[in-house]
């Protein structure tokens, strides 16, 4: 039965979203409902069974002057003949899925690594050696930098998926929607773990510099801090990429056609355009402000505050737009 | 059933598949599996229509007020389906219907070869 409920629903998979064929589809997954419980009643195997109602269900074509979809089938035999819009296969999504998992590895290895890198003219300041700190400081950089390239380069591969036009059909969205019921503890942990430990990284520079008999008491602190700090954003970047993945397959279908409805409600769309755009720039513009803040002044010991301060933001930016337009949908 | 050599050519009986949709439903309401199950039987599996031809006949039909659907669980309290009946319109349009066929019947069978038994019957 399954099946059959998926041939229909690539059949009106490009269909518009108008009561007249949402009522349409109902009605003849009726018929083929009651087909193939009779044929199966009869002693059919489930292929023979599905196998004749498929073959007897006829065609789209018929329905186009009453329901009013002469464009849509046009247009949908037009594409078939030119551009097709391409289908993806649930073995496709599975690669895909296990590719985000690597970038995500990678996206969050690098930003980790360029906090992290902050350390170095901090712990080397604290022995008078501030150029080789900042040499291993650019070192770290590079590195990210270097995995920034080879992910960029791998993602080339699946740039279709969010460039040309695409089509899931029901059961790989059904897949991609448990994959991200699944996942979705996991990203919830995530993003509280880092959110609570960019929230107390402070507090180890307090407790260190509270203590009077080490002079590098406050270094230790704001090489903690950074840990810390580093870890959280790990954590956002890994959980937030995964989950960006999943939702962007999941957004795949044309949102007016009926594919567009398989999972309407476990879609939540950034707030348009503009809200995955700030997404997108936020680490980056971060990083920027960051490097050219620390350069102009050379003051590292005050300039690492950016990173609480941006690690809490990016919880509180993307929650917010995520609500939003889950509101909208 | 033994396979037909020669298939009905859609174009044909697209004009008469709402003369076999009203034929049974002045016999009572009905949905849909159940009239594409009886235009089978009554066929002898001559004809098998598509669900998609059945459907867009159902809703053409409607609009011109030759039948009426309802939603009902039928006798057996099962599940709910749409039912539908045939309205005072539609028994007048099957009526036009059957004496539009004898015609095209009559005209057409005057020009098949082989087909005299009909023909005398018919013309007698």
């Amino acid at each position: 039965m399954e099946t059959i409920k998926n041939y229909l629903e690539q059949m009106f998979a490009n269909m518009p979203r108008t009561p007249e064929v949402l009522r349409a589809k109902q009605e003849l997954l009726q018929m083929m409902e009651d087909k193939y419980n009779e044929l199966i009643s009869e002693g059919k195997t489930e292929n023979e069974a599905v196998g004749t109602v498929i073959s007897e269900f006829g065609n789209l074509d018929e329905l186009a002057d009453v329901l009013n979809i002469h464009q849509e089938i046009e247009q949908e035999h037009s594409l078939v003949e030119s551009a097709p819009r391409r289908t993806l296969i649930l073995d496709e999504v599975k690669d895909f899925l296990a590719f985000c998992v690597t970038r995500a590895n990678g996206l969050a290895l690098g930003v980790a690594l360029i906090i992290l890198s902050v350390n170095a003219p901090i712990l080397f300041d604290a022995i008078h050696m501030t150029a080789v700190g900042v040499a291993l400081m650019f070192l770290l950089i590079l590195t990210a930098v270097a995995i920034f390239i080879i992910i960029a380069f791998n993602s080339q591969k699946w740039d279709y998926i969010s460039k040309e036009p695409c089509n899931i059909d029901f059961a790989t969205s059904n897949y991609i929607s448990e994959a991200k019921e699944q996942f979705r503890s996991s990203y919830v942990a995530k993003i509280t773990v880092g959110v609570l430990l960019c929230a107390a990284s402070w507090i180890p520079v307090l407790v260190l510099s509270s203590i009077p008999s080490t002079s590098l008491g406050p270094t230790v602190g704001i090489v903690v801090l950074l840990i810390m700090v580093a870890v959280g954003v790990y954590l956002f970047v890994h959980a937030g990429t995964i989950m960006n993945s999943l939702n962007l397959l999941l957004k795949v279908n044309d949102r007016e056609t009926v594919s567009g409805s398989y999972n309407e409600n476990a879609v939540p769309h950034y707030n348009g355009k503009s809200g995955e755009r700030i997404i997108s720039i936020y680490w980056p513009t971060v990083r920027s402000i960051y490097l050219i803040w620390s350069f102009l002044t050379f003051q590292w010991w005050k300039t690492w505050i950016i990173w609480p301060v941006a690690g809490i933001t990016y919880a509180i930016i993307s929650s917010l737009l995520r609500d939003k337009s889950t509101d909208q949908a | 059933m033994p396979e037909n050599n020669t298939a009905i050519s859609s174009d044909v009986i697209r004009g008469y598949n709402d003369t076999m949709i009203l034929h049974i439903l002045r016999q009572g309401p009905s949905y849909g599996y159940e009239i594409s199950k009886r235009i089978r039987s009554i066929t002898e599996d001559k004809y098998i229509i598509k669900e998609t031809t059945l459907y867009s006949a159902f809703t053409r039909m409607e609009k011109n007020n030759y039948i009426r659907s309802y939603e009902d669980s039928g006798d057996t309290g099962g599940k709910k389906r749409t039912y539908y009946r045939i309205t005072e319109e539609g028994q007048r349009y099957y009526n036009e219907k059957c004496a539009e066929w004898e015609l095209t019947k009559d005209v057409v069978q005057r020009f098949i070869e082989g087909g005299e038994h009909g023909n005398d019957q018919k013309l007698s």
